[in-house]
């Protein structure tokens, strides 16, 4: 079982990455998005779906999810560089445009400076970097009280200059 | 100009916090130095030659004579007495101690500056004609709209991790005084056919190793789609531009492999998407920000002629240094930071406080910087300004050079900087010392040497009437030359004129154009205008022949 921070505080996970011939035994897996488009274009049946997740690379095209977003439970989005910016995009376009609502989880080099911007962009699971410390980013998670811009964050900034 | 409300002050008082915090996670080894690299980037700070260097925001370039006071305090305080004004209106410190930046970020806080996304893969500081709001040849301010795109800009979540670097400039005049078509955006602000106020917007300029102008994206975007319009270039920018490949990973770069046409339709069905959302800009935050950058009380002069029966020393001055301003019985004074002897943009903690006094004496009690570094006064009543030229020569910041061959623009090169080929400030003073005779600076009239000291072209090489470049040979510090370059009005990039020269012969080489130019010129004709009529062949000629 994983640890990661979820809404803030410290929770586990029973997600595993896997293969969509794991999703039979109904065990939660995380697919790649090939196999997780390939996997939807069968139409599964609707308690298989609930535990099928996918995981987006910085260069996926995150426009291919746009049709599930209603029903996949969690995207997680992969950062394997602390620089990597593509994923920020993905999670706005999915929670702006697309209306995810379900878990949104940054993984790879997730460091506590990273989480306040993947919050404002709509991450609200975050699995840290080797070594990272938990205590650390749940507070960098509140480092800011105001911010600029609208954002697809609800709660992190309730201060805005545009959009209310 | 525009003061910091609750929200401004509070942002960047939690920004000093946690860079303070990241400095100590990071000196007691909790923090790694690739993630530390990352985020003092993004606090303006560099690991230089010799020391750490900090880059200090100066928004549009426009600063209160509290604030270059405190430049001037950080500049004594914390490093050796000087600072050095950038080609994009910023200030760097040379010398300062790592363990002190997060006190100096506080000390800039508390008068309104910050040292945020100077640096770094991210949204820079947004640049602005120097004359704004006070030149006569401009259709609207752009300091506005750049402060609005500082905020929109200031820790967006979404582009903190760009491929690379993102320069946005602004004008509000044909004149063209920030080099918008070689910044990645450039925005021109102009009336469209409902006579409204709006912008034209270029897309993909840029200088360092793959010179380009912009292009024009968009002949005319209404202003209240602004902010939308930057989310959706940056948006295809930060999915699309290229991570590979650290020379091919500007806007600029995208622009041309994708194709003018397409990248302007991705970026179009984009802000369709967007551009009624949140960012949409209405009448009133427009008004309230235009509100801070009101036209000053001018008082009620006539133009006058300071010039009767003064010395010729101050008459030069007058000419070169001074210029019309947009309202009778006034003058714009460009304060010169090319005393020959030393750097281009640098001045001393005691020129900045004694400028921030004169300043509120004799001006308005703001300070500009400009993209060729040097800085403004930009309130001047022309009965003042025989004693404001007296106080200017007491200062040594009254060399009346402004827009001569020694007015030139140049990168700190191999003496500070990390990534130089070449020294740069050396070659600016061979320059001097050859040029020195200001009566044949003034017959040679109008003439842009612009110098870098490596390819990333801080100096700007590629558009200046005269570009120098250094280069690195087998260890040996050459020079390659370009002439006919420009960023103002008419943008074009320079032509290599031949082999790089070395750094002894480069006041003499720019001597030989000189001498061209002056047995080719037509009457009026400028330098520039000389090497697009004839061409670079007599030049080359000259040099090599």
């Amino acid at each position: 079982m994983a640890e990661i921070i979820k809404n803030g505080a410290l929770a586990d996970s029973a997600w595993t990455n896997g293969t969509a011939a794991e999703l039979g035994a109904g065990a939660p897996v995380v697919l790649h998005l090939a196999e997780y488009l390939a996997f939807r274009a069968g139409s599964p049946a609707s308690d298989i779906l609930a535990h099928a997740a996918v995981q987006l690379e910085p260069a996926d095209d995150v426009q291919q999810l746009a049709p599930f977003a209603a029903t996949v439970p969690l995207v997680v989005v992969h950062f394997p560089e602390f620089k990597e910016g593509r994923g920020y995009t993905q999670a706005r376009l999915l929670r702006d445009r697309f209306g995810f609502k379900g878990e949104l989880r940054a993984r790879g080099q997730i460091r506590a400076d990273l989480v306040y911007h993947l919050a404002r962009c709509g991450f609200d699971a975050f699995e840290l970097a080797e070594g990272e410390k938990v205590a650390v980013a749940i507070a960098e998670l509140k480092r800011f009280s105001v911010a600029y811009q609208p954002c697809a964050d609800g709660s992190t900034a309730p201060r805005r200059r545009y959009g209310g | 100009m525009y003061r910091y409300d609750t929200l401004d002050q509070t942002l960047v008082a939690e920004r000093v916090a946690q860079f303070r915090d990241q400095t100590r996670r990071f000196l007691s080894g909790e923090l790694g130095e690739e993630e530390f690299k990352q985020l003092r980037l993004r606090n303006g700070l560099y690991i230089q030659r010799h020391a750490p260097m900090l880059r200090v925001a100066i928004p549009y370039g426009l600063l209160s004579t509290r604030q270059l006071r405190m430049l001037g305090h950080l500049a004594r305080k914390y490093d050796k007495d000087y600072g050095h004004f950038t080609t994009r209106q910023n200030i760097q410190y040379n010398w300062p101690k790592l363990e002190d930046v997060p006190d100096m970020l506080a000390d800039l806080a508390s008068v309104e500056m910050h040292a945020i996304q100077t640096s770094g893969n991210c949204i820079r500081n947004t640049t602005a004609d120097h004359f704004a709001g006070i030149s006569p040849d401009e259709v609207d301010d752009p300091r506005p709209y750049c402060e609005i795109i500082r905020q929109w800009s200031t820790l967006h979540p979404e582009f903190n991790y760009l491929p690379r670097k993102f320069k946005i400039a602004v004008t509000g005049s044909p004149a063209d005084r920030a080099a918008s078509e070689v910044h990645d955006i450039g925005l021109h602000l102009k009336r469209g056919p409902d006579g409204q106020i709006g912008f034209e917007v270029l897309v993909g300029g840029g200088l360092g190793r793959t010179p380009i102008i912009g292009k024009v994206i968009r002949e005319y975007l209404p202003r209240e789609h602004l902010l939308s319009y930057l989310e959706a270039i940056l948006r295809i920018y930060n999915q699309e531009g290229r991570r590979d490949n650290l020379y091919k990973a500007r806007i600029k770069i995208l622009v041309k492999a994708k194709g003018e046409d397409d990248f302007r339709a991705a970026v179009e069905a984009e802000w369709e998407r967007i551009r009624d959302g949140a960012l949409k800009l209405d009448d009133a935050e427009i008004e309230r920000v235009r509100a801070f950058f009101a036209p000053l009380p001018y008082e009620s002069l006539p133009d006058i002629d300071v010039t009767e029966g003064r010395e010729p020393a101050f008459v030069a001055w007058y000419r070169h240094n001074t210029r019309q301003h947009k309202v009778p019985g006034y003058r714009i004074v460009t304060v010169s930071l090319k005393k020959h002897g030393e750097a281009p943009g640098d001045i001393t903690a005691e020129q900045m406080f004694r400028l921030s006094d004169l300043a509120d004496r004799l001006s308005s009690g703001q300070v500009r910087s400009t993209h060729d570094q040097n800085l403004v006064l930009g309130e001047v009543r022309q009965q003042d300004l025989y004693e404001c030229w007296q106080a200017l020569q007491a200062l040594d910041l009254a060399t009346p050079n402004i827009g001569t061959l020694t007015d030139m623009i140049c990168c700190p090169g191999l003496d500070f900087c990390s990534l130089a080929n070449a020294g740069s400030i050396g070659i600016a003073k061979q320059i001097h010392e050859r040029f020195s005779d200001l009566d044949y600076l003034y017959d040679l009239g109008h003439i842009e040497i612009k110098m870098s000291g490596c390819m990333n072209a801080c100096g700007h090489h590629h558009v200046g009437h005269i570009g120098i470049l250094g280069v690195d040979k087998h260890g040996e510090e050459w020079y390659q030359i370009t002439i006919g370059g420009s960023a103002s009005g008419i943008s074009s990039l320079g032509t290599v004129i031949g082999p790089s020269v070395g750094k002894e012969a480069v006041a003499e080489t720019i001597a030989k154009l000189l001498d061209v130019y002056v047995a080719q010129r037509q009457e009026e004709e400028t330098f520039l205008d000389t090497v697009r009529r004839v061409g670079v062949q007599p030049f080359r000629e000259r040099v090599y022949g």
